[in-house]
């Protein structure tokens, strides 16, 4: 046994064995944790704002650099309360984005390449983790949830599209299509239709976008950190009701057939 | 209170974490798992191209429909024997339940709750986007496609039989979870099992609505505010942290006194 796990029996006041028993049950914990919110955080960003993430030539800079943040900061603010609150980690965000990064990889592996044969570089994902490791590190700093939500929130969203750009780059490069410029990613767009594409398209492209140019990423962007400071906030207290500690009593009825009267 | 063991040995072996953490059925039932997703992936990999495009088809309906008819039945069947057996066989006299068992039990409580996560990720993530694989390529026809025919009909199931099971199985062994209901347990158990009749919901508007798969649609929302039911199973580890704890003390503080 060395000197540190003596000094950390010491403190615990448990035995070995039961410092060894603990330590199995928290393992289980971290397995739980991980597999549970791969789950549930891939599922709410694929039906939130999934859309936008699922191709390279959907990201625009409207809706894209908007929604994405707005949905992604929800799961990762409220496991940023929980772990804060109960055990003063200042994990949460990043733990939360890391495991939607992970999940999202197999996915693309297994389903969009191998199954629906897409190429690799067509249906890369947006990752948050900057952003995310940004509002832990705030939170850290702070110590304070609104101070967090004010700041963190909006850096979270900050964050986001720069530390896309290096993997999207390469899709603005110019290229001459049927006699008209357009971008690598419009023409992915044009070689692979897809399900959504004519609608989504629609959509996005329209009013006064184009006469914003690069600016409207930007704008987005700002927009976008309003709206997270608010998320955080709903968020992490949205975490903290869904951990509650509650028990409703059980009837009489009840107790006399588990024999606890 | 304390069960007193006879002899020092025994003591001993009621000491070491062999003792509290048997793996072997928890071992099964992710092995079952992992083989049944691996073996429903391969077989989206080898059938869904090539016969699972037209729902009119005989070839849909031989491979597809037939593992519906199959894995529906069996689902509903492992429900009603694995939940009828907790019921049937629960501790009908949990006022005399001493710390070893609890802490035991404890501990297979926890296997429910990972199975159940176990499931939940291949359900939430794995096969869900490759449901969005299936949309953004193919579009949909009826509410039976090679996507579906897995998430919906086999894969819900199955984290509904391991949710509703752990459910169960505090309830009826475990003394703090059947003094009360637990509302952060009936929150994580209840979202993802209401997302099954939800399907009625999201099949009812794609008979209707051409939403052309946009997977970020507001007919897709149910299934979001049902899956944030996930953020209360942290409040189920807080609960279980609470009843621990005091029986890691009663247990092993006795252990230290007398091995000292």
């Amino acid at each position: 046994m060395s000197p540190n796990t003596r000094e950390v029996l010491a403190v615990s006041g448990l035995s070995p064995e039961a410092a060894k028993l603990s330590r199995i049950w928290e393992w289980f914990v971290v397995a739980a944790v991980a597999l549970l919110f791969m789950g549930a955080i891939h599922l709410h960003v694929m039906l939130s704002v999934g859309d936008w993430d699922m191709f390279v030539d959907w990201k625009d800079r409207q809706f894209w650099v908007l929604v994405t943040p707005v949905s992604m900061i929800m799961i990762p603010a409220a496991l940023q309360g929980v772990f804060w609150h109960y055990f003063r980690l200042p994990i949460g965000a990043t733990l939360g984005a890391l495991l939607l990064i992970i999940a999202v990889w197999i996915s693309r592996l297994v389903g969009w390449h191998l199954w629906g044969y897409f190429p690799f570089s067509m249906s890369i994902p947006a990752t948050m983790l900057a952003g995310a490791m940004a509002l832990d590190a705030i939170l850290l700093i702070v110590r304070n949830p609104l101070l967090t939500a004010t700041f963190g929130g909006f850096v979270f969203a900050l964050l986001f599209y720069p530390s896309n750009w290096a993997s999207l780059a390469p899709y603005f490069l110019a290229v001459e299509h049927q006699g008209m410029v357009a971008s690598v990613a419009d023409l992915i767009g044009y070689t692979f239709p897809r399900a959504g594409t004519p609608e989504y398209i629609r959509v996005i492209e329209r009013g006064t976008l184009r006469t914003f140019e690069g600016t409207s990423v930007w704008v987005s962007t700002a927009f976008a950190g309003f709206l997270c400071i608010f998320m955080h906030m709903i968020w992490w207290r949205i975490g903290m009701a869904f951990s509650t500690q509650r028990f409703v009593p059980n009837g009489k009825r009840m107790r006399q057939m588990m024999g606890l009267n | 209170m304390t069960a007193i063991t006879a002899s020092g040995i025994a003591q001993k072996e009621e000491r070491k974490p062999g003792y509290y953490v048997k793996f072997n059925l928890f071992a099964l039932a992710i092995i079952i798992m992992a083989v049944m997703f691996a073996a429903f992936r391969l077989y989206q990999q080898a059938f869904a191209w090539e016969s699972g495009l037209d729902a009119t088809s005989p070839e849909f309906d031989k491979y597809w429909m037939t593992l519906v008819k199959i894995e529906l039945p069996l689902f509903v069947l492992a429900w009603v024997v694995c939940w009828s057996y907790l019921w049937i066989t629960r501790d009908r006299n949990l006022a005399a339940l001493g710390p070893r068992e609890e802490l035991r039990r404890y501990f297979y409580f926890t296997f429910w709750l990972v199975a159940y996560t176990f499931a939940i990720y291949f359900i939430g993530s794995f096969f869900a986007e490759g449901d969005g694989v299936w949309h953004q390529t193919v579009i949909r026809d009826t509410s039976f496609t090679p996507s579906h025919n897995v998430l919906f009909y086999a894969c819900i199931p199955t984290y509904i039989f391991f949710s509703v099971g752990g459910f169960l199985y505090a309830m009826t062994r475990l003394p703090a979870f059947s003094r009360g209901i637990s509302v952060a347990h009936v929150l994580a158990v209840l979202g993802p099992v209401l997302i099954l009749p939800n399907l009625g919901f999201n099949e009812w508007g794609h008979a209707y609505w051409m939403t052309e798969e946009i997977f970020s649609h507001p007919l897709h929302w149910g299934f979001v505010v049902l899956g944030w039911n996930a953020l209360a199973l942290p409040g189920v580890a807080l609960q279980m942290i609470q009843r621990m704890v005091p029986l890691f003390q009663e247990l092993f503080g006795e252990a230290q006194q007398q091995s000292a």
